[in-house]
């Protein structure tokens, strides 16, 4: 029968792509699996290179947000949830109840960058400014001392560490955020919407503000690594990776690298602020 | 109607048809052209020296004597700046108070420029990334750089109504009256033979694994991943896809149940693909633990669900195609059912089934959504087969907007964003082209 044939065919050639791949098969069971935050991203993605690199064992990193990264591991579908805010109370309990116990490490410093269009004239904003744009008081940049132009606020999705973050350090209990607020799903896209957009502001992870948009100083204070270090720059935060008990093994080595030399080098050449 | 106006009718019609196509054509061609051209720019392009350093230390690839001549060729002129770097340093520190703060910041960002374009400058700690160790690799990116080393961009803030303009200061003239002012002329002559620009096929960008989350390197880790994933889903699809055809063509009897069924099928192949993907997600991952975190048999199972209707519905189709005749020769002759189907309806369908399979196989290359929660990573090496059952992999579709929105530097790696779209298109044209192949093949054996 030809169709028989050709059956055999199909199959023999499946074979032989599965033979191709199979070349570079790598240890099983000897891997490492990250997921979380995109704020911490470019640190895990870095670490996980150099990981590869010395001991051999084969990191993936996902960018899905750090409330996503505590889901994955109270599932255990994750060995390291990167996060860009402390864990919450429910997602607490529900590890509890899962019977998984997260255990928080700091990764490095962060600060919020408030970032503005580089040809929006304003230089400072206070945080009550701050506040005032992204609960709806203020809606032209006028009104704090920039052109005549409306404000377009951009905001993170709420799944995200940055959100939460930008809420505990510049909103009061309960402000909400103005519904006129855009909403971006990553470090990367509120950057690329603000420097694309002339009359945009939004916040970004320290890593993240490049020359493409302009850093606008908070009651005074131009974000910096010095300033997040010594604590006077006022958005900053902490960016953890949680394990689930204490880590141990490869999981250990891997969140112990900000504290070897090379580790500091990373954090501080992706931008952001060593802790140890 | 008289004939005058059947006339004008038909042929208005006929210039609608045509101008309707033309405009298909042309819109394809705007979608295609910047798509295969700068997807082709992440292969061949016009590379610097420093892209033959990277690929001899990343890759230990490039002839070692050959390099080592163009990298004394060009640090003979290279050293001139650093030399003029030096003086400049001695001459600031000559200066007083005010005029040393004045041009200590502007010489920083000289030098970050310097950095970007060249790469690091003698005296400085070795960078521990590999984006920070090399500098411009490639001609067009090195031309801006060059530019941003040249002029400063500035923005005139003097009406306080409007939105800044910009405009650019030479920094030369920011640095009259200095010895660094010969540097500026001097690198704009010298910038051929500083970075060493010639054309290069770098076929690498499709074998290689990427370096430092792909600002180096290729995306054979993506494609191994796509892959990966389309063909497990066929794997898992294909034959329950044929199955049920059979089944709701020749056994099934026509009532509510059937028809429910039916409807059913049609109805999962409305659902979004993102539902898809959160379904993988509870069901394969939380629920049934197929593995232990994301994997390529987690978003293979989630892509089969997603193509299984299209499979049931064209095999169904190709099913029905098949002659009555076919069926009931068969049946006359003495043979069984099940052997009437197996013997002379399936491979009588065969082609139709065939081709309903292989354009499923690139509608599961292409989507994202199924995979974000269940397979897919943003970096990660390629993956062995032993690990499918259990490794997460990086795969075009989702690498594709990882780099177009996540990434920490996506304007500066715009050519490798490029790069997998023109891979992910071509990986689906080959894939429905061979249908087409395919089934003119078993047609032609069938008949002959």
């Amino acid at each position: 029968m030809e169709a028989r044939k050709l059956f055999r065919k199909i199959l023999l050639s499946a074979a032989v792509f599965g033979l191709m791949a199979s070349g570079e098969a790598s240890a099983a069971g000897n891997k490492l699996v990250l997921d979380g935050s995109t704020t911490v991203g470019p640190i895990a993605k870095a670490f996980a290179a150099q990981f590869t690199k010395t001991n051999g064992v084969e990191v993936t990193v996902s960018e899905s947000g750090s409330g996503n990264g505590a889901k994955s591991l109270i599932n255990g579908t994750c060995d390291i949830a990167d996060m860009s805010r402390p864990m919450k109370d429910a997602e607490l309990s529900a590890a509890k109840i899962k019977g998984v116990n997260p255990v928080k490490n700091i990764v490095a410093l962060d600060g919020l960058a408030m970032i503005v269009h580089p040809s929006n004239r304003v230089r400072n904003l206070s945080r009550a400014q701050i506040r005032g744009i992204y609960t709806g008081a203020y809606t032209n940049w006028s009104q704090i001392g920039g052109p005549n132009a409306p404000i377009v606020m951009i905001q993170r999705e709420s799944n995200s560490g940055t959100q939460d973050a930008f809420k505990e350090l510049v909103l009061k209990d309960g402000d909400t955020v103005s519904s006129r607020a855009e909403t971006q799903a990553s470090n990367g896209a509120v950057k690329s919407r603000v420097a694309t957009t002339p009359t945009a502001i939004g916040f970004v992870g320290l890593g993240f503000a490049g020359r493409s948009v302009k850093s606008v100083a908070v009651d005074g204070v131009l974000p910096s690594a010095g300033a997040v270090r010594n604590g006077s720059y006022p958005l900053h935060r902490q960016l953890y990776m949680y394990t689930n008990g204490q880590p141990a093994g490869n999981v250990k080595k891997f969140v112990d690298m900000p504290k070897s030399p090379i580790g500091k080098r990373i954090i501080s050449e992706t931008g952001f602020v060593n802790y140890y | 109607m008289n004939l005058g106006t059947r006339k004008l009718l038909d042929r208005s019609f006929t210039a609608l048809g045509i101008s309707s196509i033309v405009i298909m054509g042309l819109m394809l061609l705007v979608v295609l052209v910047p798509i295969v051209s700068n997807g082709i720019g992440a292969i061949v392009f016009k590379s610097t020296i420093e892209h033959r350093k990277m690929l001899y230390h990343e890759f230990n690839r490039g002839d070692k004597a050959d390099l080592q001549r163009e990298i004394a060729s060009s640090d003979a002129s290279r050293k001139e700046i650093y030399r003029m770097l030096d003086t400049f340093d001695a001459e600031l520190s000559k200066m007083d108070e005010t005029r040393q703060q004045e041009y200590r910041e502007k010489f920083e960002q000289v030098k970050n420029s310097l950095r970007a374009l060249l790469g690091p400058i003698p005296g400085d700690e070795e960078p521990a990334l590999a984006r920070l160790k090399y500098g411009q690799t490639r001609w067009e990116k090195a031309e801006e750089k060059l530019h941003e080393l040249l002029f400063e961009k500035k923005w005139d803030y003097s009406n306080p109504d409007e939105m800044a303009k910009e405009y650019e200061v030479s920094r030369s003239a920011s640095f009259e009256g200095t010895s660094l002012v010969r540097l500026f002329p001097y690198v704009e002559k010298n910038i051929d033979r500083l970075l060493q620009p010639e054309w290069t096929f770098y076929w690498g960008f499709i074998t290689d694994s990427s370096v430092d989350a792909h600002f180096f390197g290729g995306i054979w880790p993506e494609i191994q991943g796509t892959l990966f994933l389309a063909v497990g889903a066929m794997l898992f699809a294909f034959p329950l896809g044929v199955i049920g055809a059979i089944y709701f063509t020749e056994y099934a009897r026509d009532g509510f149940l059937t028809s429910l069924l039916r409807s059913a099928n049609s109805t999962l192949a409305g659902v979004p693909s993102i539902v898809f993907g959160l379904f993988g997600l509870t069901f394969f991952i939380n629920t049934l633990k197929v593995s232990e975190s994301k994997s390529v048999l987690a978003g293979s199972l989630t892509l089969a669900i997603m193509i299984l209707p299209t499979i049931i519905r064209s095999s169904e189709e190709a099913i029905l195609a098949v002659p009555k005749t076919y069926k009931e020769a068969s049946l006359g002759l003495g043979s069984t059912k099940w052997n009437t189907i197996i013997k002379v309806i399936l491979p009588a369908a065969l082609p139709g089934i065939l081709t309903g399979g292989v354009l499923s196989l690139g509608r599961a290359a292409g989507e994202t959504a199924p995979i974000i929660f269940t397979a897919a990573v943003s970096v990660g090496s390629a993956i062995g087969l032993a690990d499918v059952l259990s490794s997460p992999t990086p795969a075009l579709s989702w690498n594709i907007y990882n780099l177009a929105s996540e990434h920490e530097a996506a304007a500066e790696i715009r050519h490798v964003q490029y790069g997998m779209v023109l891979a992910l298109m071509t990986i689906v044209t080959l894939l429905n082209m061979s249908a087409i192949v395919l089934r003119a093949r078993i047609s032609k054996k069938l008949k002959g």
